[in-house]
């Protein structure tokens, strides 16, 4: 499971999600291995929570 | 005859002279035409040597084992995918058959080496064809692009390896590319029970499929300990497969308490597997930290990180900045607790947004005075961490 996460200084679109089992912060880089792996989860069909 | 003497045109000579022992050398030259080897100066210069015997010539990093920031040396049982020592993966289906430990067993390493990787067999497990163990090193896309594999120029690569078991028999490995479709098994046999040998693997190239040239993966180099049939091929040529090792290879989590240690991995261009390449300490580690880094020590001293201002009655914003910068942008994940001051509360920080080099930190708070600062620390508790991953 992933949660969006608003962006702390101004109101541009966030660049990180937030993976809740670790708690790890996950950025919007197509290298990323974790955010290929988020990719993979929001293909499948799955949803991230909204940012707060 | 001792010597063989070229005379010079006007003046000088050339020597080459036999050894004084037994045995038979060999000057070999090659079949094309061209300089083979030239001097400069005095004679202490030479260019022509091939990139195998010249700096970074091998393409594994930490395979000597000495770094290992994540477990210190102390013994994991891995996820599927989870990394162990810097740089050195685990592929397990299904989990919890070994354990990976820097030095697991203290034997005594090979002559010339402190460390190994040692993997332990939890159980007498029996594998099934779709199940799969191993040890994978990921070799960054950038460090293979001269290898110019997936056309007609590949280049030959040799592995060498120190490798020690319980069991005797064929074991076996695999290299591949990143979208598993191309692999190579091969294999390698144990002789000797508990004992250190020493094992070279030469490869041709692979003249088509898709190899990574950038900072994705490029080539994963596998180590079987336990390989269904699905996952195994025939040793000794490239297939269009997902081949994690070689068909028949010995299952090491077959036999509770069975053990592989490796050291000494070197993965270098050529046919001949060369000494290991022995890197300073500094270099090996931050080469290990452009993948993976830890913030905090595992000692009882209080450390800071960060300075942060305050922007609002509510918000502080700082960075922290890596060692080294990464080969992608970072997963940040924060262990154990850490404080700030002023306010000397228990900080829940948030770490972006980021970039190769740093990460922006965030932290909520009450009360606060624009233009003031806080400290973030990690209040010496031993088991705080920010853990900085780029891993392929």
């Amino acid at each position: 499971m992933y949660k969006l996460l608003n962006n702390l200084i101004n109101t541009s679109p966030s660049t990180t999600v937030l993976r809740i089992s670790d708690g790890a912060f996950i950025p919007f880089d197509p290298a990323n291995t974790d955010y290929q792996e988020y990719l993979e989860w929001v293909a499948e069909g799955n949803q991230p929570e909204e940012a707060e | 005859m001792a010597s063989i003497k070229l005379k010079g045109d006007t003046s000088g000579e050339l020597t080459i002279q036999a050894p004084a022992v037994a045995g038979t050398n060999t000057l070999d030259l090659p079949a094309s035409s061209g300089t083979l080897l030239t001097t400069t100066g005095d004679g202490s210069q030479l260019t022509g040597l091939p990139n195998s015997y010249a700096g970074t010539k091998n393409r594994i990093i930490n395979g000597n084992m000495r770094i290992d920031q994540r477990n210190a040396g102390a013994s994991v049982t891995p996820a599927n995918g989870g990394y162990t020592l810097d740089r050195w993966q685990t592929y397990i289906n299904p989990l919890g058959k070994y354990t990976v430990q820097q030095d697991a067993g203290a034997v005594t390493p090979p002559v010339g080496f402190t460390n190994y990787l040692g993997a332990t067999s939890t159980s007498s497990y029996s594998i099934t064809s779709g199940d799969y163990f191993s040890i994978t090193h990921n070799i960054e896309g950038y460090n293979i692009a001269d290898l110019a594999w997936g056309t007609a120029d590949a280049k030959t690569v040799t592995i060498s390896f120190w490798v020690r078991s319980s069991l005797t028999g064929t074991f076996g490995g695999a290299l591949r590319n990143s979208v598993a479709n191309r692999s190579y098994p091969f294999s390698y046999t144990i002789s000797v029970a508990n004992t250190w040998e020493q094992k070279t693997i030469t490869i041709p190239g692979d003249t088509t499929g898709t190899w990574v040239t950038d900072n994705g993966k490029g080539v994963a180099l596998l180590f079987g300990l336990g390989v269904g049939s699905t996952r195994s091929g025939t040793a000794g040529s490239w297939a269009a497969a997902n081949y994690i090792s070689s068909t028949g290879a010995t299952s090491v989590v077959g036999t509770s308490g069975a053990t592989l240690y490796i050291t000494g991995v070197q993965l270098e261009v050529g046919d001949t597997a060369t000494d290991f390449e022995n890197l300073q300490y500094g270099q090996q580690l931050a080469m290990c930290q452009r993948y993976f880094e830890i913030m905090g020590s595992s000692g009882s001293t209080s450390n800071g990180y960060a300075v942060c201002a305050v922007i609002s009655s509510t918000l502080t914003r700082g960075n922290l900045w890596f060692k080294t910068e990464k080969r992608a942008t970072p997963t940040i994940t924060v262990a154990g607790t850490w404080y700030s001051l002023p306010q000397s509360i228990t900080a829940s920080a948030s770490f972006f947004p980021s970039n190769t080099y740093n990460t922006g930190i965030g932290q909520t708070w009450s009360g606060l005075t624009v233009g003031q600062a806080s400290y973030l620390y990690d209040g010496g508790s031993g088991t705080s961490r920010v853990l900085i991953s780029a891993e392929l």
